[in-house]
Order: C-alpha cells, then sequence, then structure tokens
C-alpha cells in the first residue's frame, strides 16, 4: 500500500515509517527535518503548507498523521496552527488526493480534565475542558479528524499514552537525567496508578490501525501495555534502568501542585525555550491515577502489546549501558 | 386553616419515573366520584405489545405516594419484556395523597374530626380504583366476574376464601390472572385487608412493613406516640413537614428521591392528608377507625393464599412485635429481612427483585419456571411439608442407615449404665451415665411442656458446650422445639439482630447470655441453667431452671416430631454481612449424625472428644460418649494439650475434634504431657480439625501429639457442616502439585460437587458443570447433599438463590465460595464470589494468588484485591506490614518485581502493584478471614492518589 506519514523526524514516526517500509509497504514521510528513513521518500516541510502536503500526498492510499507541536508551553497560536490548521490542511488535501484511510495520532490528555481515570475507556475530546495548549489544540484536531470520517474516507484515532523507551526524549530521557542529578522526585506516596506504553509497542499498534481502520473508523482510541503501574514504582524503574540510583527526593502532593503553579507563572515571564521544571499539570499528573480499559482498543486492532513493562524495562537498561 | 378542593394532577418530570406510567382516574368511592393520580404500566405494556397476565395492586402509605412503586413498575416491565409473565401494576396514590384529588377543609385534622378519611373509606377507595381499572384488562376483568359470580357479596368482612392456597399456575379464581396485592405502612394493612376480603378474586398479597394489630399490653412507638400528642399532630404533620421529612429519613435516600417523595406535599394546604392519616391510627379502642381494624385483623387471619413479608427490621415505627402478630395471621407468609433495612426498606434493598422472584415462583407461566423448583424458601410453618419430603428422600437415598429419631439412640439406652457424657467444663468434671442422661432429658421435656414449650417454638441457647447443653438440647429435639444458637463471636450487636431475627419464644441461658439478653431486649421467656435467686430472677425475668425442671416427674411419651420439622437455627459467622440463621431439620441433623458414621466411623460406643462446637452436640444421636474438654469456646487458644488429654482418658476416647486454632495450642503445650497423658494420646485414632484450612506444618505438628492418629482436615460451613475432606497425607500430596489456592480435598461419599464457572464479569453461570468438564476453570462451589441446610430462615430470596439449581432433580447449595477442581477431582478454595477480580485477561480467584505471595519469604500474609471497573480491573497485592519491617506504602522495589515475576510466571496475570498496608482487618471468629472488601477500598483510595495513612 502506499503510505504517507507525517511527522516522521521524532522517534514514533520514524519508526512507523521504517516499520512500514519493513511491511512493504511505498512509503513517503513528511516534516520538517530529514527523516533518515531508509527506504522512504522524504518530503520535507511543514504539514501547515497546502503544496508540501498536496506533494507527499500525492498518489496515497493511506496516511498516518503524527505531525505535532508537543509542548508544555509556548505561544497559543503556534500550537493551533500545527495542530488545528494542519490536521485540517492535511484532510482537505487528504481528501482531494483520494486517500482511503487515515490513523490520526492523538493524546489521552484531548479528554482529560484533570480528574482520576479510573479503568475508563476513551472519553470524547473536550477542547473547552481539555487542560492546557497542547491538549486544548489537539483535542479540536481530533474532532476535526472524526468529523471528516465517511465510508470513503476512514478515520481512526489512536492516543497514545505516557510513551517510553529507548531514544525517547520526552519522558524517559528527563526522568534518567533528573534522577542522575538527583533531582527527580516522587509525588506523595507515588501510588497513584498510570498506564504507559512502551515505544516497540505504540509503533506496532500503528501499524495495525493502519489495516484496522478499514473495518473499524470514526472512534478514538486510548492505547497503553494494559499495564497500570504505580507513577513512584514505574519512574524509579526508568532512572534505575537508565544507570542512575533509586529516587529518593519525595514532595508532598499539595506543595507540589502550589510549587507547579508559581514555576509556571515564573517561567512565563522570562525567554526560556525549554520546559519548565514542574508544572501544575505535571504535578498533578503524577499525583492522580489515569489507566485505561483496553479491551476495546485491542479489539478494534487485533493486536496485544508484544513488549511487557518489565521487558521493556531490560530493553531500556541494555540500551542506556552501551552508551 | 382551610384547604382547598383540587383534582387530581400528574407528577413533574423526577428521576426513575416514566411519565407513561401516570394517568388520572375517576373512581366512584363511597362519597361520590373522586379523581386519583395512578401508576398504571398498562400503556408501557400495551406499546411493547403485552398483554397482561396478571395483575399487582399497590398501594402506599403515609406519607409516602406511588413513586415508593417505581422501582417494582421498572421490574415488572423489564421482566416482561425478558419474556416473563406480563405483571401489569396498578398503583394508585391514595385520596389526599400523592397528586391525587384533595378534598376540601375548614380546619386541622384531629382523631376526633368527622372530616378524616377513615380507613374504612380508604379500603373502599382503593376498590373503587382496582375494580374500575381491572375491568379494563380482558383477563383481570374475567377474574372479577368469576369471582363475583363465586362470591356476590364483597367487603362483607367476613370473607373466608374457598380457593386452596397452593403454589399452582391456577389461580384464586381459576384463570390465569392473578391478581396480587402489596402495600406499606398504613397501604400494608389496608391492602392487605382488602386482599382478605376479596379472596376470591386475590390470589397472593404481599406487604412490606405495616402493622395490623396494637397489642394491649404493649406501647405505642415512641416516634408515632409524639406525633399524635394532641395539638402536636396538626403541627407536626401538616403545618410543618416534620412526620414528612423525618419519614424520608428512614431510609438511605439520595437528594433527587428525597425531593421526588416530597414533590407532591411541598405546601401545608397540600399536606392535610398526613395529617389526616395519623389522625386515623386506631391509638386505643376508643378510636373510630379501631372496630375497623379490628376486623381488618379478623380477616386477615382468614386469608389462606401465598403470602410474603418483606420486612426493614430497623424500623422504629413498624417493629418486630407487628411481624409477628402478621405471622401469627398469615402462617403460611414467607418472610424476607433485610436486616440493616429500615423503614423505607424498598428504597434501600432490592424489593422489587424479590417480589418479582416471589411471583414468578409462586405463579409460574409455561414459558417460565418458578426460580425455585424445588427448595422449601423460608418456611417456619409445617403446613406444607412437600419440598422437604424431597430434601428428606434425598437423605434416605444416599445414607445407608434407615432414617431414625436423632433421640432414638437415647431413648434406646434409657437403662444402659455406661458413660454417655463427661463434662470438664464443670468444675469438678461431671460424668453422666446414658441413663441419667435420658432421665434429665426427659424430665427437662415435661418440665418445658408444663411451662408451655410447644413444637415448633423456638428456643434461643445461650449455654456453652456441655452437659447442660446436650439436655437443653435434646429436650427441644423431643418436644419438636427449635433451638436457636448464634456464637458469642458475632459480638452483642451481632447476637442481637441474629437472635431478634429469629424471634425465640424461650431463652435457656446461663448469666453472661442472660445479661445480653436483658440489656439488648431480646424476645423470648427465660430460663436460666442454675437455680438463681429472687434478686437475679427478677433482674434477667427469668421463671425457672433447668435444674428445676429436671426434677419434673416423668409422665407418658410424647409423638416423635416429622423429620422435615425444625430443629435448630444455627447462624453464620457474618463475615460477609448480617449472620444468616441456617434452618435444619430433623432429618438434616440425622443425616450429619450418619455421615459422621459413614465417612469418619464415628458411631455407638464410640469415644470422642468434642471440642468443636457443632459436633459437640451429636454424641447422644449417635450414641458415642462425648467428652467437653475444659476450653472457653469462643477462645479455642485456650485447649490444652494436658485438658485433651485428661478429656482422652475420662472419656477412653479414640477420637478428637477441634478447630486449628485449638490444635494449635495443643501443640504448643504438648511438652507439658506426662507418661500417661502422652499414653492416651498415642492411643488416639482419628483426629478432626474443622472451622479453618490445617497448614501441613500444623498437620504434621498434630501427628507429633497423635502418633498414631489419621488426621483429617473437612471443609464445610455453617449452611454443610461436612463436605470434602482431606488427610495429612493428601495436603502433603497436593502441596507438591502447582494448584493454587486451599485444597481442601474430595467430596465425601454422600456429597455431590459441582462448579458454577465465573464469566469475565465475576458472574457465575445459571448452568452447572460436573465431572471433567468441572475442571481446571474457576467457580463457584455448589454442593448437594442430604445433610445440607434446608433453607435460611426470614430470608426467602436468599433461600431461592442458594437453592436456584435443579441439575439431576436434586436440591443444591450455591456455597458462595470460589475456587477450582484439579484433575484429580481435588477442591481448591480461592475465595468468597465477592471477591474475584474481573481482569481483562478473565476472573482471578484472590485466595490462588495470596497462597503463592505468602510463600514470599518477606511476606507474611497478603490479600489480592482488583482495582476499577468490572471486566478490567487492577490486581493489587496488599501486605500485612504487622511481623515484618516493611512500612505502609507502596512495597519495596525488589519485592514488588519479585511478586509480579512469580504471578506472571505462574498464572500470566498482571501484577499491577504491590501495597504494604498499616493494619490489617479479619473476622473475629476465626480470626483468619481477611477483610478482602476493606482492603480494596483502601488500595483504590491509595492507587487513586489518596495518602497511605487513610484508615483501612
Amino acid at each position: 500500500m502506499k503510505i504517507t506519514v507525517t511527522g516522521a523526524s521524532g522517534l514514533l514516526g520514524s519508526s512507523v515509517a521504517r516499520a512500514l517500509v519493513a511491511a512493504g509497504h511505498e512509503v513517503t514521510t513528511l516534516q520538517r527535518r530529514p527523516s533518515a528513513v531508509e527506504g522512504a521518500h522524504d518530503v520535507v516541510g511543514s504539514v501547515t503548507d497546502p503544496t508540501t502536503v498536496a506533494q507527499a500526498l500525492t498518489g496515497a492510499e493511506a496516511v498516518v498523521h503524527l505531525a505535532a507541536k508537543v509542548s508544555m508551553m509556548g505561544d497559543p497560536s503556534d500550537f493551533e496552527a500545527v495542530n488545528i490548521g494542519g490536521t485540517s490542511t492535511l484532510i482537505d488535501a487528504a481528501q482531494a488526493a483520494g486517500v482511503r484511510r487515515l490513523v490520526h495520532i492523538s493524546s489521552p490528555s484531548v479528554a482529560h480534565t484533570g480528574d482520576s481515570i479510573i479503568g475508563d475507556g476513551a472519553g470524547p475530546a473536550s477542547p473547552e475542558s481539555a487542560r492546557g495548549e497542547y491538549a486544548r489544540t489537539k483535542a479540536a484536531g481530533e474532532l476535526i479528524a472524526l468529523e471528516a470520517d465517511s465510508d470513503d474516507f476512514k478515520v481512526l484515532v489512536l492516543r497514545p499514552h505516557l510513551m517510553w523507551g529507548p531514544g525517547d526524549a520526552q519522558l524517559t530521557e528527563r526522568v534518567i537525567d533528573r534522577a542522575r542529578s538527583g533531582r527527580m522526585p516522587v509525588l506523595g506516596s507515588g501510588a497513584a496508578l498510570v498506564d504507559t506504553l512502551f515505544v516497540e509497542n505504540a509503533v506496532e499498534a500503528i501499524v495495525a490501525a493502519v489495516d484496522a481502520v478499514d473495518s473499524t473508523h470514526g472512534e478514538a482510541l486510548v492505547v497503553t501495555n494494559g499495564q497500570p503501574r504505580p507513577i513512584g514504582e514505574l519512574m524509579s524503574r526508568i532512572a534505575i534502568a537508565g544507570g542512575a540510583e533509586e529516587p529518593k527526593l519525595r514532595i508532598p502532593v499539595g506543595p507540589a501542585l502550589a510549587a507547579g503553579s508559581v514555576v509556571e507563572k515564573v517561567w512565563d515571564l522570562g525567554e526560556h525555550d525549554d520546559e519548565p521544571p514542574l508544572t501544575r499539570f505535571l504535578a498533578e499528573q503524577l499525583s492522580t491515577a489515569h489507566w485505561f480499559d483496553q479491551r476495546r482498543t485491542q479489539e478494534v486492532l487485533g493486536w496485544t502489546p508484544r513488549v511487557s513493562v518489565e521487558q521493556g524495562l531490560e530493553i531500556l537498561a541494555k540500551h542506556y549501558s552501551r552508551d | 386553616m382551610k384547604f382547598p378542593a383540587r383534582p387530581a394532577t400528574t407528577p413533574p418530570k423526577l428521576p426513575e419515573w416514566d411519565p407513561a406510567w401516570s394517568r388520572i382516574v375517576d373512581a366512584q368511592t363511597e362519597d361520590g366520584t373522586h379523581s386519583f393520580h395512578v401508576l398504571d404500566t398498562l400503556d408501557v405494556l400495551t406499546d411493547a405489545e403485552l398483554e397482561p397476565s396478571g395483575t399487582i395492586l399497590a398501594l402506599h402509605g403515609n406519607p409516602t405516594w406511588s413513586y415508593l412503586w417505581r422501582h417494582l413498575a421498572q421490574a415488572t416491565v423489564d421482566s416482561a419484556r425478558a419474556g416473563g409473565r406480563v405483571w401489569r401494576l396498578i398503583a394508585p396514590d391514595q385520596l389526599e395523597m400523592g397528586f391525587s384529588e384533595r378534598l376540601a377543609h375548614d380546619s386541622l385534622p384531629t382523631p376526633a374530626n368527622a372530616e378524616v378519611r377513615r380507613i374504612s373509606q380508604r379500603i373502599g377507595d382503593f376498590d373503587a380504583v382496582a375494580t374500575t381499572l381491572l375491568a379494563e384488562v380482558a383477563g383481570s376483568a374475567a377474574a372479577v366476574e368469576a369471582s363475583s359470580a363465586a362470591a356476590p357479596v364483597r367487603s362483607s368482612g367476613t370473607s373466608a376464601g374457598s380457593a386452596t392456597a397452593a403454589t399452582t399456575a391456577t389461580t384464586a379464581t381459576g384463570t390465569d390472572h392473578p391478581i396480587v396485592t402489596i402495600g406499606h405502612d398504613w397501604g400494608g394493612v389496608l391492602s392487605l385487608g382488602w386482599a382478605a376480603r376479596n379472596a376470591d378474586l386475590v390470589s397472593a398479597a404481599i406487604s412490606l412493613n405495616t402493622a395490623v394489630h396494637q397489642p394491649e399490653d404493649s406501647p405505642i412507638p415512641a416516634p408515632l406516640r409524639a406525633t399524635l400528642a394532641g395539638p402536636m399532630l396538626p403541627t407536626a404533620t401538616v403545618v410543618t413537614d416534620g412526620f414528612l421529612r423525618v419519614t424520608l429519613s428512614l431510609g438511605d435516600l439520595d437528594p433527587t428521591a428525597k425531593s421526588a417523595f416530597r414533590a407532591p406535599y411541598e405546601t401545608a394546604a397540600l399536606r392535610h392528608g398526613i395529617g389526616g392519616f395519623v389522625a386515623d391510627i386506631p391509638v386505643d379502642d376508643k378510636h373510630a377507625s379501631d372496630p375497623e381494624l379490628q376486623r381488618i385483623g379478623a380477616d386477615i387471619a382468614a386469608f389462606d393464599h401465598p403470602a410474603l413479608l418483606v420486612w426493614g427490621p430497623k424500623d422504629p415505627v413498624f417493629l418486630e412485635r407487628y411481624l409477628r402478630d402478621l405471622r401469627q395471621r398469615l402462617p403460611q407468609a414467607d418472610v424476607h429481612r433485610f436486616e440493616l433495612g429500615s423503614h423505607l426498606v424498598s428504597e434501600d434493598y432490592d424489593v422489587a427483585g424479590v417480589v418479582t422472584d416471589w411471583l414468578a415462583a409462586q405463579f409460574p407461566t409455561a414459558a417460565t419456571f418458578p426460580v425455585t423448583p424445588k427448595a422449601a424458601p423460608d418456611s417456619q410453618a409445617t403446613t406444607d411439608p412437600t419440598p422437604s419430603n424431597e430434601h428428606a428422600a434425598a437423605a434416605s437415598a444416599t445414607s445407608a442407615a434407615p432414617a431414625r429419631p436423632v433421640t432414638g439412640i437415647l431413648d434406646a439406652r434409657r437403662d444402659d449404665e455406661s458413660i454417655a457424657s463427661v463434662d470438664f467444663s464443670q468444675n469438678p468434671a461431671q460424668q453422666i451415665t446414658w441413663r441419667h442422661l435420658w432421665h434429665v432429658t426427659t424430665s427437662i421435656t415435661n418440665g418445658l411442656l408444663d411451662l408451655g414449650v410447644r413444637p415448633g417454638d423456638r428456643v434461643s441457647m445461650l449455654v456453652p458446650p456441655g452437659n447442660n447443653l446436650t439436655a437443653a438440647l435434646y429436650a427441644c429435639l423431643k418436644i419438636g422445639a427449635v433451638a436457636v444458637v448464634a456464637d458469642a463471636g458475632l459480638g452483642p450487636k451481632g447476637m442481637t439482630r441474629a437472635t431478634t431475627s429469629a424471634d425465640p419464644k424461650w431463652i435457656i441461658g446461663e448469666l453472661p447470655g442472660l445479661s445480653l439478653a436483658r440489656a439488648f431486649n431480646w424476645p423470648g421467656r427465660r430460663i436460666s441453667v442454675s437455680p438463681l435467686g429472687p434478686l437475679q430472677r427478677r433482674l434477667f425475668k427469668v421463671e425457672t431452671s433447668l435444674t428445676a425442671l429436671s426434677r419434673t416427674p416423668h409422665r407418658a411419651e410424647f409423638p416423635t416430631p416429622a423429620v422435615t420439622d425444625d430443629a435448630a437455627i444455627l447462624f453464620t459467622s457474618g463475615s460477609t454481612g448480617p449472620a444468616k440463621g441456617v434452618r435444619y431439620t430433623h432429618g438434616d441433623i440425622s443425616a450429619l449424625a450418619a455421615v459422621l458414621t459413614s465417612v469418619f466411623d464415628v458411631k455407638e460406643g464410640t469415644g470422642l472428644v468434642a471440642g468443636f462446637p457443632p459436633f459437640a452436640l451429636l454424641g447422644p444421636a449417635i450414641g458415642a460418649t462425648s467428652v467437653t474438654p475444659d476450653m472457653s469456646v469462643t477462645k479455642p487458644k485456650t485447649l490444652t494439650a494436658s485438658a485433651i488429654a485428661d478429656s482422652i482418658i475420662a472419656g477412653s476416647a479414640t477420637m478428637v475434634f477441634a478447630s486449628p486454632a485449638a490444635y494449635t495450642n495443643v501443640a504448643a503445650t504438648a511438652s507439658a504431657l506426662d507418661a500417661e497423658q502422652k499414653a492416651a494420646c498415642s492411643r488416639v485414632e482419628l483426629v478432626l480439625s474443622a472451622g479453618a484450612p490445617v497448614p501441613l506444618e500444623l498437620m504434621e505438628a498434630i501427628a507429633e501429639v497423635f502418633p498414631n492418629a489419621s488426621i483429617h482436615s473437612p471443609y464445610g460451613m455453617t449452611e454443610g457442616l461436612l463436605l470434602t475432606d482431606i488427610d495429612r497425607h493428601g495436603v502433603a500430596e497436593a502441596a507438591a502439585t502447582s494448584n493454587l489456592g486451599v485444597c481442601v480435598g474430595r467430596p465425601i461419599d454422600g456429597v455431590e460437587l459441582a462448579l458454577a464457572p465465573i464469566d469475565a464479569s465475576g458472574t457465575p453461570a445459571d448452568s452447572l458443570l460436573q465431572g471433567t468438564a468441572a475442571q481446571g476453570r474457576l467457580g463457584e462451589l455448589v454442593v448437594s447433599a442430604a445433610h445440607i441446610k434446608s433453607g435460611y430462615d426470614n430470608l426467602w430470596a436468599t433461600t431461592a438463590q442458594s437453592a436456584r439449581d435443579n441439575l439431576g432433580g436434586r436440591t443444591w447449595h450455591r456455597t458462595n465460595d470460589i475456587g477450582h477442581i484439579d484433575a484429580e477431582g481435588r477442591v481448591w478454595l480461592e475465595g468468597r464470589l465477592q471477591h474475584v477480580v474481573t481482569t481483562p485477561r478473565g476472573p482471578v480467584g484472590p485466595g490462588g494468588l495470596e497462597a503463592l505471595i505468602d510463600s514470599d519469604e518477606q511476606v507474611s500474609r497478603s490479600a489480592v484485591v482488583g482495582i476499577g471497573p468490572e471486566g478490567t480491573q487492577s490486581l493489587v497485592a496488599v501486605l500485612d506490614a504487622e511481623g515484618t519491617d516493611l512500612s505502609p506504602g507502596l512495597a519495596p522495589l525488589d519485592i514488588s518485581a519479585r511478586l509480579r515475576g512469580q504471578v506472571a510466571r505462574v498464572v500470566g496475570h498482571d501484577l499491577t502493584a504491590v501495597l504494604v498496608a498499616p493494619t490489617f482487618p479479619t473476622d473475629i471468629r476465626h480470626n483468619s478471614k481477611i477483610d478482602r472488601s476493606r482492603l480494596a477500598a483502601w488500595a483504590d483510595h491509595v492507587l487513586a492518589g489518596g495518602s497511605v495513612r487513610t484508615k483501612v
């Protein structure tokens, strides 16, 4: 099948593109920097640019849309341009190009209002109540994608939750870096249950979705390893796998929430390129349960996570011991 | 104060209320046409193309309205849609109540006020609405016609139904359109009265909490007395919403339901009926409605169709004595008590489910089968012994010995001078011969009869095991009185609840028991064990003593009770809710004695040391010499090796029965045995440990004390005391397999075992598996045997549920225990049904995983619980901090990694988290049954981000 993958410069996007190439598909990649995916036809540019997008979609039958602005902080208009505008542009171009299938990659945060999630399914995306610019714009983007769903243009939305693994800069490396320098805190008892997703499983789930969308479409699925873990325990294990000591720094939840608010405000005043070390949202994420019912996801995708959390940690440890 | 008239209206939009149920009905009553708001499911049924084949007439009380029946309406519509009998529910709001018509009044209601609507008028109102609406449907109209043809005079007040009360599909009128009444509060009396006066039309009657008769010697319940006190009445009921508010607090109602109940009574102008209703309560024989209430009471007593009483005992107004009175009037009634329910019992418990199940059992259709095809759900009365007979037939079919009265051997040995019983609980130890035991028992029997004890009377036994209990118990068995046994492990509250529900007419007790009875106001006339002084006799209201009764001269023989007559009510431990009374008939007890003989070779002449209460009582039934060792029954750990050895010597015993806790202490104190005691222990051939599983280490320790004995640990429960058995060898063999759980061996002879597989939602299947099909899968264990319970006491629905299977035409018992059967046919327990963890990978029995986790060297004990929604739960292990160096919270990484690895490797399940709990709640009786539900609630809180220091 001819498949276009957007956002293929990131870890997940490039891995998906590679897996699709390996599976014998004809793959085109679209992203701002060269993808370096061997065997793929590379188009460099932004999803916000209709001309580039049309070029990347020529002859495509399916699209996997991963391109997004992912960040905790930043200018709202940047988020809107990529996560909403980019998605619209892509869908218009795809429909014009006769693409039949779209696998849209979203985020569980689109339906997360800050309350605990305990074994729930994927709720509807809600830009009004989503927390932060990323979640708000991803929610709007997801709604646009699902709105476009039809029997001629089949859309399936996947929401991978807290991805980690070798090469992941978002969560894994940060945890390990901070733990190595003794700055990785455990919030409260660290017992709040969270679902996560090992990167290889994420790749396989997305590849499975390219097939599954043909029979089931028009809905959103949260994708996780189906193995919730106490957040403190998992962070510790990731840190240890990365060669750090077990984090011992404990912060009560209340002060962490307060500190998160203060840090956000201070950070907003200055011109910072990177992420603040702690936000209120992050403190909440790290101290409330959020884990999901995976039965529907696994049924629709015909997929089960191949790598368990424990196997993932071993892979991670091997990866870091080579460093 | 003026009250304007207002015609009936329909309710606004309300939760759980289908507007299509509401209709306004004009009915011709005694004082003209009035408009009623009626809950009627006819339209909804008709829309679904369902033709009613039965009608339920429901009547609410004061100050509720037909909203009270919304769950019943929904349940009957649902069951009709599902293919069950199509019951139409008709539930009028009484006149001046709910959304029915308000009459004009010039003054506030008072008891003597002529404007107050009287009971007789209200029955007439109910009749008027019922007659109008029954005529709308062909089936019920035919029923009405047939009944008026049979008995042209209705509401005569003396009508005695001629139709036979039977649980057949043929109804009172001979048509297949049964008409059933149900009522609550004053609606209970009114509907029962109407049913009794229309017994030719009505096929069955149901009532929730109500009162028919105010006994002359009892005071009016305090809350009502306060309301009725003169000028308070209108103030409490009409001018303010006090009465309404208080009533609505007698249940755990959510705010939306409360508002719905209040909806028709928002202003004082709308509340005249509430006050009028209260004013019409006949508090004494001078009240205008008293004669009518007396007539209703007499009419109800003549009602002989099936009846069901559903009761919330925590009702401050409709007290136990009103239930007792109703049961005397309706001895055929099935009873279901929701022990923790109050006045508004149908708000907090699934009364609608009980009612629909009961109706399905009473009125089976061609398409549906009764819920309880075989069991005789709760029936204290013996008017209809048929179902129990089947049970007894099963007994004689499976036990080799012919059925023999429980007291048969005792009678046969009346001249035997050999030792029958030795009682070390007395100081000095008391030894009695068979002759002596027979004489004492017979004297007490005569004495109790003289005192007024009658067959079927319940007698609460507050006597510890020993000769006194044996004598009292066998005297009751001779009479056919029913022994009620609730053990002290329930605590004063639990014992009070249990005793109150069993409602004994008599209490035989030692001082501690009598003190409890006095302090908590238990029912029943009192008999002490030893004679008391005049002061204590007065204090405890004791009429006589066993000692005095044992001097009664013998007279003629008394008739032997039937095998189907109740013999005993034994209470469960109450570890999963209020303790349940378990009914044993004479046939059941005989069957149990026969099992001890056939399986464990306990026979005439055997000497046994009885350190485990249930079996301590069976010696005289078997003809075995029983020895009660010196120990506290409630503290089995007080049994020492020396005490047991002395008992063995005194009774020339070859068998010892005790609990694991007792044996643990026996093993620990074995070093104190002298040569003679050791020799006695080595003569023991059989050691039986019951009450909880015996770990292999304890088996080995017991073997050291009793070197020549075979050691057995049967599994059972109050509902079936001996079901499976495993010996020391079997425990060792089982330990060597890779099975999970606690192995309790194989079914003993005479016990049929089946399994109800548990599905992904944790629900056991309706159909049972046996043999190889039942092996290797998680399920609820279901058993059948001659010696299992005949039912639960006053728990019709619980009995029906537990005995719902009819595989092979047998009576079965759902144990609520879960586990699996291995390829060798051994049973492995894995917990209780309500503790099943439903993971996305399938259901998990916690007991199996706990056994695995407990084998870790850093774990003392554990509970495995499920967190999250049914079907996608996370599997969590909670460890006990006590006896370890673990601190509460997340378990250390090495432990969680190790346990997770074990669980994944052995059962292929994902262990989400390992927590350490600050405290570990267990039951009082055994200190072994872990309260998984409480630990689950704690884990749920902690794993959602809550504090670890939250109370477990």
